[in-house]
């Protein structure tokens, strides 16, 4: 056949020989399942261009530690609370950018002015500064104060998610080149295709083993799996369960993220409390650990997860009891509640790993015990219309599939957008929780702490404002050579500084 | 001749300015870009700022004239998802999928007339069931399966070739392999039908009456004027292949305009979307005017 | 029907219907494939109301079970899915709606199609150049896009689905058409009828459209199978098929995931979509030589043959 000839052709006559991951040097291909589209530092709040660029090309003031819950110095020394609404930073000494600028407080008000800008829509900007405004006052060539309004105890935290940009950067468009202090810099950027950085000789800090790293991307998780396989790519940061098969390379990681199922409870028969326990009671989830979700994730009991400050440790799982959840039914509709009311399932395809499956698992079990449900999936773009407010009218009664990221160690990022009255996820109006959250966002310390764990247990016990389902994992291949372990902060960034050979 | 081409080109230049129209309007229908830009933990506020400051919330009248403006200072404007040019973006596409489609309908085309042909000759002999239930089963088999087994079995089982990505001709094939394999089924089977009804025509038994040998008449006489849907067919899967063979270029990381296309669609990156359109439809309406003057140039009767 | 028969339209009257059955058992494969699609037809019919109870009955601890092994029923013979369904069950129950949405899509886009191409390969006037340019500007549209609007504008529904997916395939018979007419329309018989005063009408329907035919059937057959896979493309839009209904293609696309440890997930419905398109196409190619004159000796000798 003529397509054999001309492949047989093609391969003697090549030029080049297929690339082999280098193994004499200490350079590492990366292979990532989202094609980058932007290098924009202030866009690192999304976990493609984080991975990328966080810790790496731009640093941070504060660098957060999920797994020991502490918030460690980056591009800040020390910090310190001024008065209620202003915090003092000490910045490292004889930082520099790699275009050899020198880091100063005046390239930390050119960043946040940058996340600010509404023109732009930063990603770090729009997901963890919206409503609040910012003034910075330079000290001297070290020393800045940062003043929020409103106050914020948390301020050192926040700032951990926003990577510090030089002020030569372009000031009303994404940089295409993106310099900063980090370990590494940009070689190049093959849109599409690849992206290069190799070490910083100057950085500051020590020097990282990987001497430089080349990313590509494949849409497919199998193929990403697969290079690794072949010795194409050294890790995979995210594939999928089903093709994390080989215990010596493939490794699970706690990433962060908490599935549920957001109840309407504004409408009938939702508005009733035994209703939504009875959803909640229906639905196995012992059953769906294992095989339709991976392995390794946890039964979840409210939307942050136990690393969290204010994580409500006296909340159980629900149980499997679908006799009981039949009884609640029976009880409301006696006492005249809908039940009946044909309820829509809202899901979104790919939002985790077999979600479809998930939702029709769950569909076949709320069936069961007697709901009259519906699904629709959705791509993004759809069910967004389903999950931001303002609400697509008419509306129904409807379970909305989600997924929760805060890795941040505080629920502040979580429970105004999913609890509040006026949230924008969310489906609820308890004056309550209203007011809790509006304290525990202004208080510190053991009574930030205490405000929390009130209100979550006023939200998933007293109230039942959704169907949590797992905290959930992630999975890496990692290949054979490195020294690399996969942890909660994979799912948001990976640094090239903190692998090994071995 | 040239007036033909002529006409032609203004009839296609119309019409593209109505596809232009067409986009514009409709795909304004599908929601709010800035929705799905924005994180979805954005507040209301930063939402509206956003907006207004990209001028999503002029009319949409305006918002044409502004963009009609630009254009004819040839600027299809930013890419809202990338805050690049969306012209530079959709170059830096288009060439690798008219690369991948340009050498899998050679491949195709030289592939399935050859074998249509010859199975045309004897309907429902040993070869033309081979031939047929190949082809069939090659127009039936979903691109996903076929590019996810060659990456299986020839990049990570044999090694012979590398699993994905560009670089060296070795790159090029599995995915032109895997392009390959539908509008192969399909156009052998359409040469192979349009062959029978040509050898038994009119003109080919006067032909062998004549005492013509068998193989010219199948080759030369027959062939040409089987070619007529032959051509159609193969332009119509070639224009699949223009406007962007998604799987194949997502599965082998090939970074091409179908991707790009469908991302630009669902992130509604209006922009992107249209400066495809624009770029692969003027590929389209010209393949159609080859392919129509190509009718020409195999039936002499055919004229414009 | 009065014409000669050198061209391929039909001399002698059709045959009659025993006759049709000897023709069929004649030719070996037509049989094998007419059947098969009278089972396809029957599952269609009475599948769902069937077995729609155990089709989407869902066992986590029994997903992904290897096919032909008769332990957990006849049902389990092809393996389960993914949410531990029985994939025969499953396959059985998504032929109505497969089939539905297939037959809708081909038969108004060929039809529509062909009509269109009729009347721009014959008139050579503005209309034929307006048809094409249409036709032009349908084959840039991304099908996608369409979906997304069709989605946003109106409700997501089967029906809307068979809209998107026939709108696109169009062209594709449009052109074809309008190709063979070309030729065809410069032919002896043509001319000839033109010159008896047959109106254009008459000589596109009667005389051009079934020379066309072949042509147009081997498309539609081979689209067929390309509708089917297409379909389960759009669904993750949320237009068309939304679980628990299904479609072949909508188990093909939901093994995806499975491909490198449980292959019977997509294989077995792939598999059904080849065997109901090759049916298509073994028919067709039976019927057309029936319907011809200089070609239908080959199975009346063959009949006759195995008969003596």
């Amino acid at each position: 056949m003529k397509l054999s000839n001309l492949a047989w052709a093609m391969m003697v006559s090549a030029v080049a020989i297929v690339p082999a991951a280098a193994q004499d040097n200490q350079s590492v291909n990366v292979v990532l399942t989202e094609v980058l589209d932007v290098i924009e530092p202030c866009m690192a709040a999304r976990s493609d261009v984080g991975r990328v660029v966080l810790q790496n090309i731009n640093e941070t003031l504060t660098e957060y530690a999920p797994a020991e819950s502490a918030l460690k110095p980056r591009l800040a020394t020390e910090w310190s609370q001024i008065d209620e609404d202003t915090w003092e930073f000490k910045l490292r000494e004889g930082v520099k950018f790699h275009d050899g600028s020198a880091f100063d407080p005046a390239d930390i008000a050119f960043s946040i002015d940058r996340n600010k800008n509404a023109a732009l829509g930063c990603e770090t900007g729009g997901k963890y500064f919206g409503g609040m405004e910012f003034t910075t006052e330079a000290i001297d060539d070290t020393t800045i104060q940062i003043t929020s309004t409103p106050a914020s105890p948390i301020l050192p935290l926040l700032l951990s998610v926003m990577p510090i940009q030089p002020e030569s950067d372009p000031a009303d468009t994404f940089t295409t080149n993106p310099i900063g202090t980090g370990p590494y810099k940009l070689v190049s950027w093959d849109v599409g295709q690849s992206l290069v950085v190799e070490r910083n000789p100057d950085y500051w800090g020590e020097q990282p083993v990987v001497t430089g790293a080349t990313y590509v991307f494949r849409t497919d998780a199998a193929v990403a799996a697969a290079m690794v396989q072949a010795g194409e790519a050294d890790i995979a940061p995210n594939i999928a369960v089903q093709d994390a098969t080989n215990p010596d390379t493939d490794f699970s990681y706690p990433n962060s993220e908490m599935s549920a199922l957001r109840i309407d409870s504004m409408l009938p028969p939702f508005n009733d409390r035994r209703v939504r326990e009875a959803l909640n009671l229906a639905i196995d989830r012992d059953a769906m650990i294992g095989t339709i979700f991976a392995a390794g994730v946890e039964k979840a009991t409210q939307q942050v997860p136990p690393s969290t400050i204010g994580f409500n440790h006296d909340l159980q799982p629900w149980p499997y009891d679908p006799d009981r959840a039949r009884a609640l039914l029976a009880e409301a509709k006696a006492d005249g509640v809908p039940v009946d009311t044909e309820i829509e399932m809202i899901g979104r395809i790919n939002i985790y790993p077999n979600a479809t499956e998930v939702m029709e698992g769950i569909q076949s079990m709320l069936l069961d015990v007697g709901f009259n449900a519906t699904l629709q999936m959705y791509d993004v773009g759809e069910w967004n219309r389903y999950f931001v407010k303002p609400f697509p009218e008419p509306r129904a009664p409807n379970l909305v599939q989600v997924q929760h990221d805060n890795a941040k160690g505080d629920p502040v990022f979580t429970a105004f957008v999913k609890h509040h009255t006026d949230g924008s996820h969310s489906a609820m109006s308890v004056p309550e929780v209203d007011d809790l959250i509006t304290r525990a966002t202004a208080a510190s310390g053991d009574e930030r702490k205490a405000l929390w764990e009130e209100m979550f247990a006023k939200v998933n016990d007293e109230y039942i404002a959704d169907v949590p389902l797992f905290y959930m994992v992630g999975f890496s291949r990692v290949g054979p050579r490195l020294d690399f372990k996969p942890t909660i902060a994979t799912n948001s960034e990976l640094q090239l500084a903190q692998i090994g050979f071995k | 001749m040239g007036r033909f081409v002529l006409k032609r080109s203004l009839f296609s230049l119309v019409s593209l300015f109505g596809l232009l129209v067409l986009v514009f309007f409709l795909s304004r229908l599908t929601g709010d870009p800035a929705a799905l830009y924005l994180p979805v933990d954005a507040p209301q506020s930063v939402r509206d700022a956003f907006r207004e400051a990209r001028g999503l919330n002029d009319p949409l009248i305006s918002q044409f004239g502004d963009f009609l403006f630009n254009l004819a200072q040839f600027d299809f404007g930013d890419s809202l998802r990338r805050q690049r040019p969306a012209f530079d973006v959709v170059m830096e596409a288009f060439p690798w999928t008219l690369g991948l489609a340009g050498l899998t309908m050679a491949l195709v085309l030289s592939g399935a007339v050859v074998l249509g042909a010859l199975a045309a000759i004897k309907v429902g002999g040993v070869f033309d069931r081979i031939s047929s239930v190949i082809s069939l089963a090659a127009a039936s088999a979903p691109d996903f399966w076929l590019a996810l087994m060659a990456i299986f079995i020839f990049a990570v089982g044999l090694g012979w070739v590398p699993t994905s990505g560009t670089g060296t001709p070795w790159h090029w094939i599995l995915p032109v392999a895997v392009l390959f394999v539908r509008p192969f089924g399909l156009v052998l089977q359409v040469v192979r039908s349009s062959m029978i009804t040509a050898l038994s025509s009119a003109y080919v038994k006067t032909a062998r009456a004549k005492g013509v040998k068998q193989r010219a008449i199948t080759f030369v006489h027959a062939l040409r004027n089987a070619m007529l849907p032959v051509i159609t067919v193969a332009g119509d899967q070639a224009a699949g292949l223009l406007n962007g063979a998604v799987v194949v270029e997502s599965v082998f990381g090939f970074p091409g305009v179908g991707k790009l296309m469908i991302d630009s669609i669902l992130q509604r990156d209006f922009t992107v979307v249209l400066a495809a359109i624009m770029v692969t439809s003027l590929a389209i309406f010209t393949m159609n005017l080859l392919i129509d003057l190509a009718y020409a140039l195999l039936d002499p009767r055919i004229r414009y | 029907m009065t014409q000669t028969g050198i061209n391929g339209a039909p001399a002698k009257s059709p045959p009659k219907l025993p006759t049709w059955l000897g023709l069929l058992l004649a030719d070996k494969f037509a049989t094998v494939a007419v059947i098969f699609l009278c089972l396809v037809a029957i599952a269609a019919l009475i599948g769902p109301a069937l077995l729609d109870g155990v089709a989407s009955k869902v066992a986590f601890r029994g997903r992904n079970l290897a096919p032909f092994q008769l332990d957990h029923g006849w049902l389990m013979i092809l393996g389960s899915d993914s949410l531990g369904r029985p994939i025969l069950a499953r396959i059985i129950v998504a032929a109505q709606n497969t089939m539905m949405i297939a037959a809708f899509t081909v038969v108004a886009a060929s039809c529509i199609g062909a009509a269109l191409g009729l009347v721009a390969g014959y008139s050579r006037k503005f209309l034929s150049d307006a048809i094409l340019r249409l036709a032009d500007v349908i084959m840039s549209f991304p099908s996608l896009l369409l979906a997304v609007i069709v989605l946003y504008m109106l409700e997501p529904a089967v029906g809307n689905l068979v809209i998107v997916l026939a709108i696109t395939r169009i062209p594709v018979y449009l052109r074809t058409t309008r190709a063979e007419v070309l030729e065809i329309r410069e032919r002896m018989f043509v001319q000839a009828a033109k010159v008896m005063g047959a109106s254009s009408w008459r000589i596109a329907f009667v005389h051009i459209l079934p020379m066309v035919l072949p042509t147009l059937l081997t498309i539609a057959t081979l689209d067929f199978a390309f509708v089917m896979l297409a379909e389960s493309s759009l669904s993750f839009l949320g237009i068309g098929i939304q679980p628990p209904e299904v479609t072949w293609g909508l188990m093909v696309a939901q093994g995806r995931p499975y491909m490198n440890q449980a292959w019977w997930l997509s294989f077995w419905p792939g598999l059904f979509i080849v065997l109901t398109a090759m049916s298509l196409n073994l028919v067709s190619n039976w019927l057309r030589i029936v319907l011809d004159p200089t070609q239908r000796w080959r199975l009346e000798k063959r009949r006759e043959t195995t008969n003596g």
